[in-house]
């Protein structure tokens, strides 16, 4: 033990070697928590706790008191350096009760919590903030509730602000801010703290999509550093985008953890409730009772190649449909479909590739009761080769939403060399002879 | 790499080398994040306020006029004072402020605080220290008023004035120990903010803060009780007279308050994380 504690201390410097590599920065054993819903009772939980704790310790932790639930049950999961995990789960499935507990906010009721290295909590944006005060005077104040020294503070101070954005406002009272200015700020001194760990909840629904762009950017690059991360997003594209694990939990239980795609496809599987198939490139939905609908859904996604032939190969160039049979319920008119694709994984993953919208192209069409299949046919995918994923609502008049299908993943794939191509360019090439034209005559 | 940290449901109480560890560590990382709050709570505490560092005088002013007249028009009447009566109310009245600035601070900074200390695991006792060096600062500030209401009323000063901060602290630290235990349970309960004001104004009417110690009766009895009295009188004494009366009951009540101050420090430290689970999700 204390040899290799000097060793430690000795090679300080060389956090990457492979023995502190197999060391988890973060090891979650057995981890339970319960919460009470009747505020009143729960004070007085909070108060007997107290009581109990002062005395030496609570001997029934582990059994729920009434009106108490399991906020979280027997939660394990290890994260390594460099290893970055998305939590997923619906509302109150316990994922930021379990990123206050690794933050040492709150005790466990069972179980225990390791953290080794320094630990920033996303979850904290401008914790601390004085409106009164000034951009400048606020950053020293919250950089060092997060745990800076005014020395390290003062070396980051200019990037902070660069990174926000805010160099003319720095001088001026937070609360004159917009609303975007004091989340960028706040966003801008907690990434700059410089972390072994994030923890980052939620966070990114904050600011302009350039700003977002920003920060996705950032959260790269520190990953490739080496930061641990454990993100919260309801957004699974997000997770999808910047994780290699998940973790999926439903009312406090872990349900499944392991590789991001398989957990988010079982966690997308469980909150659509029915038993979506999903296939290469292909999606199939059960049929709903017409009182569970709001008037037309989805039945099947799929594509069609240029003959009309349904495909599960899609290659970049080639003419393609994007083909969405749906079952109406009654007769509609104005149904018009809206599809964005974002790109899956790498840095440049922020944002839409592309924002299809029937209603700006007016594409209205008239669906009677029974099924119909809306086509999008595109002459060329210009999608280049990867992992996509489409947004598609089913709307009426661009306001009213029949049906929404948050991720429908799709495997794009070429034949012809398209690397260093962001997208595909139909294109022929030709030579023309160039007649002499002399001066003072006008070009054509 | 910082230390690995452990958290389990165990109490720390029964680490308690580890625990007296952690708070002597906690004590000096939160220094600067101390001054930092202080700073930013000095500095927005008078930003907004249009008479700012005036409000510092004004009480004891206004106490000290409003008790003299008070007297001269014999509406009550009050034993000899040492020193003239203005002075005598106006000092007593700004170390009974500090007094309860030490004790309200910190429920006051920490209710405060309860968005930062829900989301962010710092040191807790920075929010205390900040508040202590708030009531510095202030009382810094009434230490101009009672300079010139000394030099104005020639109050005779004793060369034990040099040892009236020692008893200053006392104070100070008495009204940081009651702060600190009321603190944890006025997140929770909105009961000890509100009652906080009623029991201070009752304290004061305990204290000899208008009036000088009384000797005889139960009320003299209540007072005798009443562990401000001998800190406050004693610290009176010290800057002016240098004639002590309440030796033993300062040297009692200021042991009792360091021993208090490490207990209710514990009691702090164990019960924060249960407040912070109680009061958000």
């Amino acid at each position: 033990m204390t040899i290799r504690l000097s060793t430690e201390s000795l090679t300080e410097s060389f956090m990457a070697t492979p023995e502190s590599d197999s060391q988890p920065v973060i090891s979650v054993e057995g981890v339970s928590k319960k919460f009470c819903r009747d505020l009143r009772r729960s004070l007085f939980y909070g108060v007997k706790d107290i009581a109990a704790d002062l005395t030496g310790g609570r001997p029934h932790s582990d059994r729920l008191r009434p009106q108490e639930f399991w906020a979280l049950k027997d939660i394990s999961f290890q994260l390594h350096r460099g290893q970055a995990v998305g939590l997923v789960g619906s509302n109150g499935a316990g994922k930021s009760t379990l990123l206050r507990i690794i933050s040492g906010l709150i005790k466990p009721d069972t179980g225990r919590v390791r953290v080794r290295g320094r630990l920033a909590p996303l979850i904290a944006l401008g914790a601390g903030f004085n409106p009164i005060l000034t951009g400048r005077e606020n950053i020293y104040a919250n950089m060092s509730i997060l745990g800076l020294t005014t020395q390290q503070i003062k070396q980051r101070f200019a990037e902070v602000v660069e990174f926000a954005e805010i160099e003319e406002a720095i001088d001026a009272p937070v609360q004159t801010y917009s609303s975007g200015m004091a989340a960028r700020l706040g966003f801008a001194c907690a990434i700059y703290t410089e972390p072994n760990i994030l923890l980052v909840d939620e966070v990114l629904a904050v600011g302009d999509a350039r700003f977002k762009a920003k920060c996705y950017r950032r959260l790269y690059e520190l990953r490739q550093r080496g930061v641990a991360f454990i993100l919260v997003n309801h957004n699974s594209q997000a997770i999808l985008n910047i994780c290699d694990q998940a973790i999926y939990l439903t009312r406090g239980a872990l349900v499944a953890q392991g590789e991001v795609n398989a957990v988010v496809d079982q966690y997308e599987r469980d909150l659509f409730l029915n038993s979506i198939e999903r296939s290469e490139n292909r999606m199939v939905f059960p049929p709903k009772a017409a009182e569970e609908s709001n008037g037309i859904d989805f039945r099947d996604l799929f594509f069609r190649d240029g003959d009309g032939q349904p495909t599960q190969t899609l290659l970049t160039g080639e003419p393609l449909s994007l083909c969405a049979v749906c079952e109406a319920h009654d007769s509609y008119s104005g149904v018009a479909l809206d599809i964005r694709i974002a790109k899956v994984g790498g840095i440049e993953s922020a944002g839409y590739v592309l924002s299809l919208r029937g209603q700006n192209d007016d594409a209205f069409f008239q669906l009677s009761p029974g099924l119909s299949e809306i086509r999008l046919q595109m002459p060329y995918l210009g999608l280049a080769p990867g992992v996509y994923s489409a947004q598609i609502r089913l709307r009426k008049d661009a306001v009213y939403t029949f049906d929404l299908v948050e991720s429908f993943r799709f495997t794009v794939t070429s034949q012809q060399n398209v690397n260093k191509c962001q997208f595909y360019q139909p294109r022929s090439w030709s030579m023309v002879p160039v007649v002499p034209v002399s001066a003072g005559q006008l070009l054509p | 790499m910082p230390p690995e940290l452990i958290y389990t449901p165990d109490s720390l109480l029964r680490r308690p080398r580890f625990l007296l560890w952690t708070m002597w560590r906690d004590l000096l990382a939160s220094r600067e994040l101390a001054w930092r709050l202080m700073v930013r709570d000095i500095s927005a505490q008078y930003r907004q306020a249009a008479l700012g560092i005036a409000w510092a005088f004004i009480p004891p002013v206004a106490m000290a006029v409003g008790f003299t007249l008070a007297k001269d028009a014999n509406v009550f009447t009050v034993g000899e004072t040492d020193i003239p009566y203005p002075a005598f109310v106006m000092f007593n009245t700004a170390l009974w402020q500090t007094f309860v600035d030490a004790a309200t601070g910190p429920v006051q900074a920490v209710i405060i605080a309860k968005p930062m200390l829900a989301r962010v695991n710092f040191p807790r006792e920075a929010i205390i220290l900040a508040k202590l060096g708030e009531v510095g600062f202030n009382f810094g500030i009434k230490l101009v008023l009672i300079v010139g209401l000394f030099l104005f009323f020639r109050v005779p000063v004793s060369w034990t004035v040099i040892l009236a901060p020692v008893a200053l602290i006392h104070l100070v630290l008495l009204g940081t120990l009651v702060g600190i235990l009321l603190a944890p349970i006025g997140v929770l309960y909105q009961d000890v903010s509100k009652s906080l004001n009623m029991i201070m104004g009752f304290w004061l009417f305990l204290t000899p803060v208008i009036y000088p110690v009384p000797t005889e009766g139960a009320f003299g009895m209540l007072v005798a009780l009443n562990p401000v009295a001998p800190l406050l009188v004693t610290t009176r004494e010290l800057a002016t007279t240098g004639v002590l009366t309440e030796v033993v009951s300062f040297w009692v009540v200021s042991g009792l308050t360091l021993l208090g101050l490490l207990l209710t420090w514990v009691g702090f430290r164990i019960a924060m994380p249960y407040v912070v689970e109680r009061v958000t999700s």
